[in-house]
Parts: C-alpha cells; structure tokens; sequence
C-alpha cells in the first residue's frame, strides 16, 4: 500500500490521476461499502451512494488540503453522501425521517442481501430508535472496530463525547434488546 | 481494625492491603459482562458475489464518462432566456387583460334552471325546516297537493259526504 500523502499527489496529478484513483478505490471500497450500508441498510442503495462517494472524492481532491487524513475526509464525505440520500428518498416518499428507517428496515425482511436472524434484525429496529450520530459512534465502533480517535477525526467530536455517546447507544440497544 | 486518629473513620482490616487486586477483580468482570453482551457481534448483511471485484471499473467508467466534454450546440442559448422572459411577461399582460371576463352571479342563472335544479333535487326538509321558511298565513291547500282541487270537486265531496251541507255555514255566494 502506497503512503497516503504520495497517493494524494498523484491523485492531483493529470498523468497519474487514473492509476491513483483506481488504487484509491480498490483500499477503499469496502471500508466505504460498508460504513455506507449500515446507514442505508440496502444493498442497491449503497451502491448508488459509494460510487457517488468515490465521483465526489475524485472531483473535490484538488480542494483536499491535508488537514486532516485522507480516509477520513473521504469517510466524512460518505457520512454526508448516505444522510443526504436518505433524507431525500423520505422526501420522495412523503414519509418523516423516522418512518423511513423503519421501514428500511421492514424491507430488511425481504432483502435477499440480508441474512440476520430474528435478534439481528432486532439490533436493527434499536439502531433506528437511535439519533444519527449514536447510531454512527455504535456502528463504527462495534461493527467496524475503529478507534475513538478515528472516529473522532471523522465525526468532528471529542473523544469524550463519543465516549458518552457510545455508552449511551449501548445501553438503548441492549435495553431494546431484551424486551419481548 | 485500625483506627484513623485525626478524622475518626475506620476501615475494614486489610482493606488498603488487597485493594489493587479487587480492583483489577472488578475491571476483569466489567470486561467479561461487555464480552457477554447480547448485542450479537454479526448484523447480518451480505454483498453480491463478485460486486467489490467489478466496482473499480464500473465507478472509472462513470468518471470518464462524466470527464466528457460537452460541445455548447448553440452559443446564443443564453440570449433565449431573456427573449423568453420578455415573451412570458408580454403573454401574461395580454392574457390578463383579454381573459378578465366578470364574474357570474345568481342573477345569471335562467328561471328553467332553477326549477330544473328545485324539481331535480330530493332536499329532504323536516316540517320543522318547512314551517320555518314558509309563512303559513300565505299557503292554501293546492301550495301542497300534488293534484290541484277544484272549488266544484270540493262542494261535490262535502255534498256526497256530509248529510247537512248547510251545517257547514258556506257562504254560497263565494261557490256560485
């Protein structure tokens, strides 16, 4: 694996723009696919909203300064891409917010991508009572093992209050959890 | 057990003596409960076979596609949008203007119609309805039989039907 400042700099170069991206997508594109998922939760729609992801990614890296770590703009700009293509698809549908993530996850029931049991669709009913960012500091702890200080970066929040926040999502899951 | 001269509080004997490995006891646990969780460690989703290994050229195709030059077919397609401002606000001025018919009012409405609309309507009214819109001092017996009477059929039934038709007073002159 390339380092990612060198990566960056071929990204910005012309002559060596397509190779770079293809390497970009390919360290990539499942770490994206599936923080995207967990939010979208359908396959088909992740799929529209990780190659979006990646168009933004490669039209914007000019603009990329270096502040902060190349995954984690690139994470931050997922986050971003899945929330907003949720909020347009409830609008769409002329349904709230809330009524749209359950019935993601209804629809789980029948997607033939989705091989959870009865108690892991049940984490799923509990992710969906939870606010966006809890939700997002549960998955990508739990499910996708970062650090906090990942996190962090991408999330733009203290570790402390990821730290709360996490904490808080645990407790909720594994109340709902436990109820009949 | 040991006593605490200066704030009089007394511990446990060997309290201070075991504590690191309680302590360590406790975290121990608290990681053995968090490991029980029932969160289950999995969520279930799965990914089409082979979709990760086909996206990279599916995503390079859009960008290349996407990097495509458009060739402007016609450079005067700006001037269009003022020309069809002005031609918009000229049609609505005019359209205004010529389509400003007045209103229609009851008045409008031809007799027939009324009657077709009063006769073709089932209203329904109780007799409480009824006798508030109708004066009663001004209805006679034909406003509300469907078959109109006649004085003659009237004088001809009391006439068959009473034994003295002079019992009724009739003043005669009004029947003649």
């Amino acid at each position: 694996m390339i380092a990612e400042e060198t990566l960056v700099n071929e990204l910005k170069q012309k002559e060596s723009q397509a190779k770079a991206f293809e390497v970009l997508v390919n360290t990539y594109k499942e770490r994206l696919y599936w923080h995207i998922r967990r939010i979208v939760l359908n396959h088909d729609d992740t799929d529209d909203v990780l190659q979006n992801t990646f168009i933004k990614v490669y039209r914007n890296i000019e603009g990329f300064k270096g502040d902060s770590k190349l995954y984690s703009w690139m994470y931050r700009i997922a986050t971003n891409e899945s929330l907003t293509f949720l909020k347009q698809k409830s609008k769409k549908l002329g349904v709230s917010d809330e009524e749209l993530k359950m019935k993601l996850v209804e629809n789980l029931q029948s997607d033939v991508y989705f091989e959870g049991d009865q108690i892991q669709l049940k984490l799923q009913q509990a992710l969906a009572t939870l606010p966006d960012k809890q939700k997002l500091v549960f998955t990508m702890k739990y499910f996708q093992e970062m650090k906090y200080d990942e996190i962090s970066e991408v999330l733009q929040t203290s570790v402390g209050a990821l730290k709360a926040s996490y904490h808080l999502a645990v407790k909720k899951i594994e109340t709902y959890l436990k109820i009949d | 057990m040991k006593k605490n001269h200066k704030n009089k509080f007394k511990t446990p004997e060997g309290y201070f003596d075991n504590f690191h490995d309680r302590l360590i006891d406790k975290i121990n646990q608290e990681e053995a409960v968090h490991e029980e969780s029932i969160i289950p460690r999995s969520d279930g989703f799965a990914v089409p076979e082979g979709y990760l290994e086909h996206l990279p050229p599916e995503v390079l195709s859009k960008i290349n596609h996407k990097k495509t030059k458009v060739v402007q077919l016609n450079p005067y397609k700006k001037f269009y949008y003022s020309a069809a401002a002005a031609a918009a606000v000229f049609l609505l001025y005019f359209g205004l203007n010529v389509n400003s018919e007045p209103d229609i009012s009851f008045e409008d409405l031809a007799d027939a119609e009324i009657n077709a609309y009063f006769d073709g309507t089932d209203f329904d009214f109780s007799s409480y309805e009824l006798a508030k819109v109708v004066d009663i001092e001004e209805l006679t017996l034909n406003d509300v039989l469907e078959t109109q009477l006649e004085d003659e059929n009237i004088l001809q039934y009391l006439d068959e039907n009473l034994e003295d038709l002079d019992d009724l007073n009739l003043d005669y002159v009004d029947y003649e």
